[in-house]
């Protein structure tokens, strides 16, 4: 498969605000996001929990309509969710009763391909996963690690002009998160597609991305933008660089900073207010 | 090879183990590709053989003896019940022994009044059976998925569902115009209500992330319904099928009785009526099969149908 880079797949998320009623309670989940992705980049958008990087993707997917601001896709005002952009949820949300070659087809299907070029486009994406022996296996006989690929399988099948990808390794084990990063990077490298890609994970954020945003606790706004300095293709070594280890730092600091206010906490240049203060660099993974 | 000179210095620029775990697994990537799915050939954890007894226990033949033993004592106990008048305050005195029974099933055989009722029987429910899986599962996919349609039918739905179908038999002769069309239509209700209520539950209870993934794969509505809303909802409308023609076999039994020709549930009837006893027997018998034919076949049709459920217990 020859490397074609993408000539589509804009992604504009300007000035978005969405607000959310909840038992009579109105909250604001995104505040004045800007969020861009170029053409054929793979760009994350990394904050501690709740801070609303979910809901800014939704927004893209089209399940939410921004209360201000606009997402366009390529110029294009999104209106709803399309098979233009592929989506891959966390919680896999394969089809139980289909098999994974079904999965796979089942966006072409809805376009009216063909079986033959269904069939065609399912089997070659599949053999790319390395999944082409399990085609006729149902999801539940799968491992975790094999069913989120096929998630991206089946996100790919109907070339859209961008994945979305929510913590798509979220419920993974550490083992598996990392080989799923390795596979997803080299799938990248070859499709070179757009991808906006929420994680929690600073060390994921950074092996995957050419660009990270990182968004304050809620509501969720934009922090800070990074370029992530690394050559391509990205190999496991590189995550023992001594760039990768001060990217991450740099992005644990940002983080740090609004895990500690998501808690409820107030930083002074003593330490954390009302914690201990050997809270230090190392203690920040376990409060993100 | 540039990497180690700088490794020691990063391993103690970063205690935490998470980054230094993939080093152990990167030279190979590709032996991940299966991973969790082959498993390997290990051998059970530490235990003695299993003696004869035990592995008599794990086999297919004892479930088996268990059957017919379990079979056996039931046609022993009423063998001996009947044979010796048990009377102690349940009255076996008139009731017919196993082998007077079995030398009913080789009378009715022998002329085609019997099947004749079994056969009307078995329409009667199929008919039943049909309108009220069509209807059922038909108004319980609206009724799951539209918010409307369950605000305007669920409130009049309500007032029936108490009402069992039994209690409809004389307003259902009233309102149909033969007798035959009223017996189908009590059958029909006996099986609709667990159709309806399973599949609008079924349909309630697909996972909204589903829905949410179709929609992105660019399924509009209809295709919604078919391809998600409907095999999201089997394994649920099944329980109402298996449920329903439970039910549609005791309505129809209660309706046969009450206001029949024909039918088993009349033969059973009409046997008391002309103290027949050991034709009362057959009858019941004959229902119990019947009815056991059909959950079995409900059962086979659920596992042709949805074959992924063989598997979903099954993960690794």
């Amino acid at each position: 498969m020859d490397m074609t880079v993408a000539s589509q797949g804009r992604v504009d998320v300007r000035d978005l605000h969405i607000r959310f009623q909840s038992k009579g309670r109105d909250f604001e989940a995104v505040r004045a996001a800007n969020v861009h992705v170029r053409p054929g980049e793979f760009v994350s958008l990394i904050g501690p929990s709740g801070c609303g990087k979910s809901t800014l993707l939704n927004a893209v997917a089209g399940f939410l309509k921004p209360s201000g601001g606009q997402v366009l896709l390529d110029g294009q005002r999104i209106t709803g969710p399309g098979s233009d952009r592929g989506v891959v949820f966390q919680q896999y949300s394969l089809f139980p009763w289909m098999t994974v070659r079904a999965n796979v087809e089942f966006g072409l299907r809805m376009k009216g391909a063909s079986a033959s070029d269904r069939e065609a486009q399912a089997r070659t994406l599949l053999g790319l996963a390395g999944l082409l022996a399990f085609e006729n296996h149902y999801p539940d006989q799968l491992s975790g690690g094999m069913k989120q690929r096929v998630g991206i399988v089946r996100a790919l099948a109907t070339s859209p002009q961008v994945l979305l990808m929510d913590e798509p390794f979220g419920a993974l084990d550490s083992q598996t998160r990392v080989v799923m990063q390795e596979i997803l990077t080299n799938m990248w490298q070859r499709l070179r597609i757009s991808v906006l890609f929420i994680t929690h994970d600073i060390e994921e954020a950074v092996f995957l991305s050419d660009r990270i945003y990182v968004m304050t606790a809620r509501p969720g706004r934009i922090k800070a933008e990074l370029d992530v300095p690394l050559p391509r293709p990205r190999t496991a070594e590189m995550t023992s660089s001594p760039e990768f280890a001060a990217m991450v730092k740099q992005i644990k600091g940002l983080i740090r900073e609004e895990s500690i206010a998501a808690m409820g906490g107030e930083l002074s240049d003593g330490g954390l207010v009302g914690l201990s203060t050997e809270v230090g660099p190392q203690g920040v993974g376990h409060l993100v | 090879m540039t990497a180690m000179s700088a490794l020691p210095r990063i391993d103690n620029y970063l205690p935490p183990a998470a980054p230094a775990a993939p080093k152990a697994t990167q030279s190979t990537p590709l032996t991940h590709v299966g991973q969790g799915v082959t498993p390997l050939p290990l051998p059970l954890p530490a235990c003695a053989a299993p003696s004869l007894w035990q592995r008599f226990w794990q086999g297919r033949g004892a479930t088996v003896l268990m059957g017919v033993i379990s079979i056996a004592s039931v046609l022993l106990f009423w063998q001996l019940a009947t044979q010796y008048k048990l009377d102690a305050y349940i009255r076996f005195n008139n009731i017919p022994t196993p082998a007077q029974v079995m030398e009913k099933v080789i009378e009715v055989n022998s002329s085609p009044k019997f099947i004749t009722n079994i056969g009307i029987s078995v329409r009667r429910i199929l008919l039943g059976f049909l309108a009220a899986t069509v209807l059922g599962v038909g108004l319980g996919v609206v009724i799951g998925r539209y918010r409307w349609a369950r605000a305007l039918a669920m409130p009049a739905l309500e007032v029936f569902r108490p009402i069992p179908a039994i209690a409809w038999v004389p307003m259902s002769i009233m309102l149909w115009p033969d007798n035959e069309v009223s017996i189908v239509f009590i059958t029909f209700l006996g099986a609709f209500f667990p159709i309806l209520l399973n599949t609008v539950h079924g349909v309630e209870a697909i996972d909204p992330v589903l829905l949410r993934a179709a929609r992105t794969l660019g399924a509009g509505e209809a295709s919604l319904l078919r391809h998600v809303v409907l095999p999201g909802a089997l394994p649920h409308i099944f329980t109402g099928l298996a449920v329903g023609m439970g039910v549609a076999w005791v309505s129809l039994i209660a309706a046969e009785m009450i206001s029949g020709q024909f039918g088993i549930g009349y033969f059973t009837w009409e046997a008391y009526s002309l103290i027949s006893y050991a034709e009362i027997a057959l009858g019941m018998i004959t229902i119990g099969v019947l009815g056991l034919l059909c959950s079995g076949a409900i059962r086979l049709l659920a596992k042709l149908v949805m074959p992924w459920q063989a598997h979903s217990t099954g993960a690794p």
